[in-house]
């Protein structure tokens, strides 16, 4: 519920900064987007539009594809480290 | 000709000297392939986000080139088999938009090669020298300024 909340205004935030492009290798951008467990956060929560929650989907799985952010988070590391390597 | 970018995660187990010498022979199976390197930009020891082959850490190297694109899958032929490479992910930068994004990129890791050139030597050695240098440079600040006050 607290996530509903946050997402409350229904806006691009992508559109408002203007973003043409985003870098797989900066995940701090990306975090945004994800959920705690690093899930792809969907698009009626974070408010972006269809362009760029497209675009974020390819750049998180190129991230994850390099290991700059997880597939898959257990219990322990949900505990312990929430966005411990992102900042 | 088209513009890709080669992320590649070297082991950590491997000496600094090591790790060097395995991008250097990285760079070379791309420039033999045929591809024009734009810029390197190191961005050196990370924690991957997962173990991959029970490492925790990985020394992370981003190459800018522009390759043919039948020389790929040779070039990714030879990445499979170096036996350094945790990981490599090659992206292809082919719409406008993207051109525009890649030569951004290109020209921000040739300014950033450039400016600390006369640092590179001191990362590549260990890191534990790397926080006591830092003090002396702070250090040094306030003795310049005082001097300059007097």
């Amino acid at each position: 519920m607290a996530e509903k909340r946050k997402y409350k205004k229904r806006y691009c935030k992508y559109c408002e900064a203007k973003v043409d492009f985003i870098d797989y290798k900066d995940a701090k951008a990306l975090r945004f987007s994800l959920s705690e467990r690093y899930k792809i956060m969907p698009r009626r929560l974070t408010g972006n539009c269809k362009r760029h929650q497209d675009m974020i989907s390819v750049v998180i799985k190129r991230a994850r594809a390099a290991a700059l952010v997880p597939y898959t988070v257990t219990r322990k590391a949900v505990v312990t480290a929430p966005f411990e390597n992102l900042r | 000709m088209r513009n890709y970018e080669n992320l590649v995660i070297v082991k950590p187990t491997l000496t600094a000297e090591e790790i060097q010498a395995s991008i250097k022979a990285i760079e070379e199976i791309i420039t033999s392939n045929g591809g024009e390197i734009a810029a390197t930009s190191p961005m050196g020891m990370r924690k991957l986000a997962y173990p991959i082959e029970k490492n925790e850490r990985g020394y992370y190297h981003v190459i800018y080139s522009s390759i043919a694109p039948s020389a790929i899958s040779e070039i990714e032929r030879r990445f499979r088999i170096n036996e350094d490479l945790l990981r490599f992910v090659t992206i292809k930068y082919d719409t406008n938009r993207e051109k525009v994004a890649f030569n951004n990129m290109v020209e921000k890791a040739k300014k950033l090669a450039e400016e600390p050139k006369d640092q590179t030597p001191v990362t590549e050695t260990p890191v534990a020298e790397a926080p006591t240098q830092t003090p002396t440079v702070e250090t040094e600040d306030p003795v310049a300024t005082e001097t300059a006050s007097e």
